[in-house]
């Protein structure tokens, strides 16, 4: 796919996402480009990785170890630093499980107004099967000066009293787990360890749509007109409302929140982090099965 | 075994699972796991009535810490012929030390999946066979 394709995919802002081979063209720009690693399976980027890339490990480098919450400015800046990142460097994150946790991680970038993201269409997956060059050396680009940012949780990110208020202006809601964890039903299996929850179900009037329905079986996000028939011809989503997206650790609503937010246009996507292991828990938060 | 070594393990465990496959036989299939979260497992296991291990398998999807210790873990039981207490008896900070806990790093619960399953169908067959149940 070329980058001429991504522009015909019909997107809000196409320029959120680079090709495969816009990676292998640019890969040695490590002056103004850095290419970021985020995968589930941490051992991935140890096994091979893109040339030229650092891995960020979303539980060890983006979640504050103790209180549950992000990173906070001073440790993101100091993160920036060790990953030789500026204010003004180009992001291009990729990673394992259509790109799932790579947006996961650019979500938290924008928290801190590192907005010049971007991510490889197709993620590791397309990279593999390209056959493209994967290198087991970890690089060096020598730590930068990036100035302790200020993290912003309300534009992007949601917590439980916003999706109350939320609730009580009908606002939209999209649940991206699974059928199953949507309707409660998981939650019911015997000896199945499920964490974190005590009731199961999802938010009242949140409608389901799984994150990875959003991309197509070669890892690329599908057409602008072709995610348009998911959000807003089945789920009912609107560009011009307020919209808040969840799952089960806010990490499965980032890559909703990415496709929503760059490849729709939608104005005002939030991303509910807190998600069903924080209202699954909250006693006499109202369920819906 | 360095780091390097130690990753090298479970991905060629991952990659070629030792005592994976459905046990037609087993007394109890015990499903561990979420398999958008880290790795899913289902443990087969067939007692031998006397506090033995007849049999065990597993199979599953999930990262490569999670299906290479549950591989790691399958073998270590068969090899070393470990009894069903001397399983329950076995300590998961240890396991993670084995595995490496360079590697691990807060992947834990992943790379104690494949154990908790097992003793966890351990429990049950215990439970099935008491006495009355």
């Amino acid at each position: 796919m070329t980058e001429q394709e991504i522009q015909q995919k019909g997107y809000a802002h196409p320029e959120a996402l680079v090709t495969t081979e816009w990676v292998a063209q640019n890969l040695d720009d490590t002056e103004n480009i850095r290419i970021i690693e985020s995968d589930e399976d941490v051992l991935l980027y140890d096994i091979g990785h893109v040339p030229n890339a650092v891995k960020v490990d979303w539980v060890e480098d983006l979640n504050d170890p103790l209180t549950r919450d992000y990173l906070d400015p001073e440790h993101f800046a100091n993160l920036m630093s060790e990953k030789g990142i500026t204010p003004e460097t180009t992001v291009v994150f990729y990673g394992d499980k259509n790109n799932w946790w790579a947006t996961y991680a650019l979500w938290v970038f924008r928290l801190f107004g590192h907005d010049n993201v971007r991510v490889m269409d197709g993620g590791r997956v397309k990279w593999e099967a390209e056959g493209r060059p994967i290198t087991q050396e970890v690089p060096s680009f020598g730590r930068t000066d990036y100035p302790v940012p200020t993290r912003d949780d309300e534009k992007i990110r949601a917590f439980k009293e916003d999706v109350n208020k939320h609730l009580e202006a009908d606002g939209s809601l999209v649940d991206v787990r699974s059928p199953g964890e949507y309707s409660g039903e998981l939650l019911h299996m015997p000896d199945y360890p499920q964490e974190g929850a005590l009731r199961g179900g999802h938010i009242p009037g949140a409608a389901n749509v799984p994150w990875a329905r959003a991309v197509r079986e070669d890892g690329t996000f599908k057409s602008s007109e072709e995610l348009k028939a998911i959000y807003e011809g089945e789920a009912g989503l609107s560009g011009d409302e307020d919209v808040i997206a969840y799952c089960r650790i806010g990490e499965r609503s980032s890559h909703t929140w990415f496709v929503l937010t760059y490849l729709l246009g939608y104005d005002k996507v939030r991303n509910y982090d807190g998600s069903w292991t924080e209202w699954g828990n909250l006693v006499r938060a109202p369920i819906e099965r | 075994m360095d780091r390097k070594d130690r990753i090298a393990l479970l991905v060629e465990h991952a990659g070629n699972p030792r005592h994976e496959g459905v046990l037609e036989s087993a007394d109890v299939a015990m499903p561990g796991g979420g398999p958008e979260c880290g790795g899913s497992v289902v443990v087969y296991l067939k007692g031998d009535g006397d506090g033995g291990i007849e049999d065990l398998s597993f199979t599953g999807q999930g990262d490569t810490i999670s299906m290479g210790a549950a591989s790691l873990i399958m073998q270590k039981v068969h090899d070393e012929g470990l009894a069903m207490d001397e399983v329950l008896d076995l300590d998961y900070g240890a396991f993670v030390e084995s595995l490496g806990s360079d590697v691990v790093g807060s992947r834990t619960r992943n790379a104690t999946l494949g154990l908790s399953t097992l003793k966890s169908a351990i429990r049950k067959y215990k439970r099935d066979k008491r006495p009355g149940a």
